[in-house]
């Protein structure tokens, strides 16, 4: 990832503002740990922190088009930039990096390129010869960016909200899939695929198209000039992505630089199911798999520049960030700069275990869609703000536009759980990976269910995060928490804990705002929370409710089964010898 | 490097303190970016900040001894770990960290062991027993160090100024080879090498042994578990270090690990002196070298960093720190978190012009003392504070505790710039490679002369500062400077650029008060502005005006060469891959 900042028509072009910009765009480095660069164009700037993965030498940014007229910042990857240059053959090009091709596609085709653009990426792009400027987001907004309205009439863009919150009047979140033009003068999305509607779609299940699409997906995240490796929990989609990896790493380029042994990492308080379940796969696959053990002390000094960095007051999400935030610090020590990871999954399969409630395929498929078109406030705001925290990028092969237009094309029938068929949670992706004769995964894997959310990196943590809420915040606090704080008032003192800090680090309005809230059970939608009358009345954020919701409703082979897989084979795993050293290579 | 901060006796071990701790030391972050760890013992906080470079597994600090009743915090590099191990046979070792010998050596020896440390090193250790605690800093400064105190009673340390400055009502540089112990509850020096008393020594010079002693030198910061390299500029110093580095570099483990072809890294302005000079060594040495160029632009846009990080507004270490931050970054984007330089150097054999005027060997020896006792100021804070503002460790073989004490031995006159001999500045050390048989560098390397300061990066690097500073220093404002700021008060608007950076950054007293200033000629110290009538009335931070002298002193005909940027055009090869063309990203983890 890199770090993008952009001010256009700010009416100021003295060393003070340039000074303030570069000041600002620090609080971007640690996106983009590796050089930074600006261009002042009168009272435009745009500035950028660069983590160099693809062309590290010569790909400095911001980047130009032939005579320079035309200038670009990026926060991202193209991963079919290749392809792009051959269409753009009267072009010429300065450097390697993937995201040079931007400038050359403006000048070919306008504003309309941005659809053409396989990847994740947020840019800024700013026409000198009419000081026009366009800014535009991934379709699924993996990687982030705000857009912010100065006082004097300036227009910002960042990747981070810190780097505007102080200096803008109003700003909010980029939307996902949205090109901001300043000839147009606003926000219009250009991405328009078929399940954006929520119509149900009602393609039959073809298991092999939809694994040829995910390994496709994955292939591709294979572009890179640094070492790499996968976050592997255990759990099913990461699972998925180490094996998928590992399977084509080899025939790769990325392989001839850094080797053929896929790196794997994975976090969690020791003992934990995540550190098991990650290293039997890790023992299958024979990945070289790193091990990272946090206290929850550890996580607990961590929570205040965990939302300093993810930037929400969210309760989930900060309980899930702060152990990838940990973990990617360590990622980094060893010298990996890109990791590939599993997100996306649960919301394009329905995998949250509410969803087993979902009363029909329509409810389930709009749910889907919802889910999918929030994730740019959840997961991937978590996925790409810890990581970035230290310079680590992470790519997510389950929200690859193809990808996801055959998953989402998928009859819902087909995604509905039906214990009485055997179709647990995102059966339809397990059922793609099931191959007899070279199996992916072994099958009590494959077909393992979910450990609910933060609990896989330890039960405790959790349960640690409480108490230690429990000791800072008093019963008084959280009596007058609607009258502190009545936006998203905290309903728990975990809740009010986290919102504390986060309005220390972001006082506006405006910041808040940012933030989803509302009423949801296991991480679902306001929405689904009608599906069961039991859940308005116990709206835990985590998992747990619905966990006692499953248990209850089928008391199915499905658990029993895999509980006792877990349990017998723990003992046997924990005596197998771990690669923990810190050298890769 | 790591970074260290220390909180003790602070009357308060709230939740909302050890938050604030956990903040302070973020800010030396920068320092270590490998991982954190605090340990809070009652109202006693200790908080560390990992760069990774031994052990990175295992290695995580803070560190104990055995029962878990000694706690330390180290930022530095003890070289001679293994063998103090062995001294230490009924200790038990959790972690192969360089750094957890501290603690089972003062279960052992008490506070006397700081000068069994042979390494770089600041450190906070505390005794839980009695709550008593030690600070102690390596002998010339080579790692960074503050002292502070609150008016809760409390002591504060820090690697850098910025993690205790706005919760000190008092602090100060931690004087290198000092101790504080809290029981006596005073700083005492521990370092006291012969050189010290700046007493006139009178060792005949030997050239072999001086040659061993920086080779031994040099041999012992090739200890690494991570990727390394060397910065070459061209001058002699660093292609010295170079030169005996490659020479070693294959029966080392870290060869084993990383290969053993070194890499070695240049900074300057596209076309600028260093650059060739360093590319010419480089193809000598058969390095993999690695070129970066940088703007007048680059550099300027990167000035307020610079002096944060740097804690300063001395003119030249910020000229030269620059170039090096700029470097660093780069450097550590490779993956390699670990370089040898050349520090040190021109204070121990008086390598700067000036010292062509001394008038007696007394007078240079006395000035040389007082140049290495300095150096925590000037370049080992630029070389410290450079390289881990973006977590990357320098080590300096020049300041070898050792390599000192043989080389501030020799009887001065051997010093002494005799152009009627032959002899330059730092002939003594020239002298000392100069292989015949197999020849370290080649002679008119050996014998080339320094490039003044920051001129070697490019020449318009200085005019581009001053420029850019008459650009926003008013002379109004100038006219106002001994009133605004009556310490220290700058005298070029350059000086009055920084300052105000500085200011802005730091506002303390006491923060100004750790900036040394006074009259000096060319990096030379107030008293050695006596060798020449004429510097008192031209007082250039830089050494251009100390060129003029070395130019008028003697006629080009005893000058060898005059300067890195013009010896003989023939011999740069310019075929030379560069290496930001030749794509030498891969050495970050070989597979």
């Amino acid at each position: 990832m890199c770090g993008i900042l952009a001010v256009f028509g700010c009416i100021d072009n003295s060393q003070a503002k340039r000074s303030r910009i570069i000041e600002l765009s620090r609080r971007l480095r640690h996106r983009g740990p590796d050089w930074s660069g600006l261009h002042c164009h009168g009272d435009c700037y745009l500035a950028h922190q660069r983590l160099a993965i693809v062309d590290p030498t010569s790909g400095d940014q911001p980047l130009y088009n032939e005579d320079k007229t035309v200038v670009v910042t990026v926060n991202g990857e193209i991963y079919n930039h290749k392809a792009l240059r051959e269409k753009l053959k009267n072009h010429q090009f300065r450097t390697g990096s993937d995201c040079e091709v931007i400038a050359h596609l403006y000048e070919e085709y306008g504003e309309d390129f941005v659809d053409m653009l396989d990847g994740m990426f947020s840019f800024v792009l700013l026409d000198t010869r009419d000081k026009s400027f366009i800014a535009a987001r991934d379709a699924i907004g993996i990687t982030p960016l705000y857009i912010g309205w100065g006082l004097d009439g300036s227009v910002w863009f960042a990747s981070e909200m810190k780097a505007l919150s102080d200096e803008c009047e109003r700003f909010m979140s980029f939307l996902p899939g949205h090109i901001y033009s300043s000839k147009q003068g606003g926000l219009r999305r250009w991405y328009n695929p078929p399940w954006y509607s929520e119509q149900i779609p009602s393609t039959p299940y073809d298991p092999l198209v939809l694994r040829a699409a995910f390994e496709k997906a994955v292939k591709k995240r294979l572009m890179t000039d640094v070492p790499f490796g996968v976050l592997l929990s255990g759990g099913l989609d990461s699972s998925l992505v180490a094996s998928v990896a590992s399977r084509y790493l080899a025939d790769s380029e990325a392989a001839c630089q850094w080797g053929s042994q896929l790196h794997t990492f994975c976090i969690g308080l020791k003992g934990s199911p995540d550190l098991r379940a990650g290293r039997e796969v890790a023992d299958y696959l024979g990945t070289r798999h790193h091990e990272f053990h946090f206290t929850v002390q550890e996580g607990i000094d961590a929570l205040e520049e965990v939302i300093y960095h993810i930037e929400t007051y969210d309760v989930t999400t900060i309980r899930a960030s702060t152990p990838m935030f940990l973990m990617s610090r360590k990622i980094k020590s060893l010298g990996v700069k890109m990791v590939i990871s599993g997100e996306g999954s649960d919301e394009i399969f329905g995998g949250y275990l509410y969803f087993h409630k979902a009363p029909n395929k329509e409810e389930f498929h709009e749910e889907t869609c919802r889910k999918i078109k929030a994730l740019h406030l959840y997961d991937c705001l978590r996925a790409n703000k810890s990581t970035s925290a230290w310079g680590v990028e992470a790519r997510v092969p389950f929200l690859d536009k193809e990808f996801l237009d055959i998953a989402m094309s998928i009859d819902p029938e087909w995604k509905m759980v039906k214990p009485e068929l055997g179709r647990i949670e995102k059966w339809v992706l397990r059922n793609a990976f099931d191959d007899e004769e070279k199996p992916y995964l072994p099958k009590h894997i494959l077909y393992r269910q979910k450990e609910q959310f933060s609990d896989g990196v330890g039960y405790s943590w959790i349960d640690g995060l409480k108490d230690h809420a429990n000791q800072e915040v008093t019963d008084a606090m959280l009596a007058n928490a609607s009258f502190v704080y009545p936006e998203n008032t905290p309903t728990t003192k975990e809740a009010y804990y986290y919102r504390a800090i986060f309005e220390k680090f972001f006082p506006k309005n405006a910041a808040r705002s940012t933030v989803p809230g509302g009423p949801s059970i296991a991480c679902s939608t306001a929405k689904a929370v009608e599906w069961d009358a039991s859940w308005s009345k116990n709206l835990d954020p985590s998992g747990r409710a619905a966990l006692g919701v499953h248990a209850d409703a089928y008391e199915g082979a499905a658990d029993s089964k895999n509980a006792g897989l877990t349990n017998g084979s723990s003992s046997k795993l924990q005596e197998i010898p771990v690669e923990k050293t810190a050298t890769v290579g | 490097m790591c970074g260290i901060l220390a909180v003790l006796g602070c009357s308060d071990d709230s939740q909302a303190k050890r938050v604030r701790v956990l903040e302070l030391s973020r800010r030396l972050r920068h320092r270590g970016p490998d991982w954190s760890r605090i340990y809070q013992h009652g109202d006693f906080f200790l908080a560390h900040e990992r760069l990774a470079v031994i052990d990175p597994a295992s290695g995580d600090q803070p560190l104990f001894n055995e029962d878990q009743s000694i706690v330390v915090t180290v930022n530095g590099e003890i070289y001679n770990h293994e063998e103090l191990r062995k001294r230490l046979p009924n200790h038990k070792f959790r972690t192969g960290s360089d750094c957890d010998v501290v603690a089972h050596l003062y279960e052992e020896y008490g506070e006397s062991f700081v000068d069994m440390l042979d390494g770089m090193f600041s450190l906070v250790l505390l005794d839980t027993r009695d709550n008593s605690f030690i600070v102690a800093r390596d002998a010339i400064g080579i790692t960074s160090l503050y002292i502070g105190w609150g008016l809760d009673g409390s002591i504060w340390i820090s690697s850098e100024l910025k993690g205790l400055n706005d919760d000190c009502e008092h602090f100060e540089c931690f004087p290198p080879g000092h101790l504080y112990s809290s029981k006596e509850g005073v700083l005492r020096r521990w370092y006291n090498p012969p050189w010290f008393s700046e007493a006139v020594p009178s060792t005949p010079y030997d050239p072999l042994l001086l040659r061993r002693a920086l080779e031994n030198a040099v041999i012992k910061r090739l200890m690494t578990d991570v990727p390394f390299g060397v910065l070459l500029s061209g001058g002699l110093d660093s292609s010295l270090v170079a030169a005996i580095t490659a020479r070693h570099l294959g029966g080392t483990k870290a060869a084993r690990q990383w290969g053993a072809q070194l890499h070695s890294f240049c900074v300057g302005l596209e076309g600028s002196p260093d650059l060739k000079a360093a590319r010419e060594v480089a193809a000598y040495l058969g390095t993999v070298h690695h070129e970066f160029h940088f703007t007048v632009q680059d550099g300027i846009d990167a000035i307020e960093d610079v002096i944060y990080h740097i804690e300063t507004y001395d003119v030249t270490t910020i000229r030269a720190s620059t170039p090096m931050f700029l470097m660093s970054r780069k450097i550590k984007s490779l993956g390699v978190k670990m370089v040898i330089s050349g520090e040190g150097s021109d204070e121990v054999f008086g390598g700067y012009l000036y010292f062509h005027k001394a008038p007696n060997k007394e007078e240079f020896h006395r000035e040389t003392c007082r140049k290495i006792k300095a150096l925590h100021q000037y370049d080992c804070l630029r070389a410290n504070k450079a390289t881990s503002a973006w977590g990357l460790e320098a080590r300096v073989p020049f300041l070898d505790k050792e390599f000192i004490n043989v080389a501030m031995a020799i009887d001065p006159e051997w010093k002494m710039i005799k152009p009627e001999q032959g002899r330059i500045e730092k002939w003594v050390l020239r002298r000392a490679f100069d292989d015949e048989e197999r020849p370290y560098l080649p002679k008119h390397i050996l014998y080339r002369q320094k490039e003044q300061f920051s001129d070697g990066v490019g020449y318009s690097w200085i005019d581009g500062l001053k420029e850019h500073a008459a650009q926003n220093v008013t002379d109004r404002m100038m006219q106002n400077a001994a009133h605004i700021f009556p310490h220290n008060t700058p005298t070029s608007k350059e000086a009055y650029y920084y300052r105000m950076i500085f200011e802005r950054l730091f506002p303390q007293n006491s923060a100004r008060l750790t900036v040394p200033g006074g009259a000096s000629v060319a990096c030379s110290t107030a008293k050695a502005i006596e060798w020449d009538a004429s510097w008192s009335g031209n007082l250039d931070p830089s050494g251009r005006a100390a060129l003029g002298v070395h130019l008028s002193a003697y006629g080009q005909q005893h000058v060898p060469s005059v300067s890195a940027g013009m010896e003989p055009q023939e011999i740069i090869r310019d075929d030379i891959p560069r290496m930001m063309e030749a794509g030498a990203h891969g050495l970050a983890i070989p597979s």
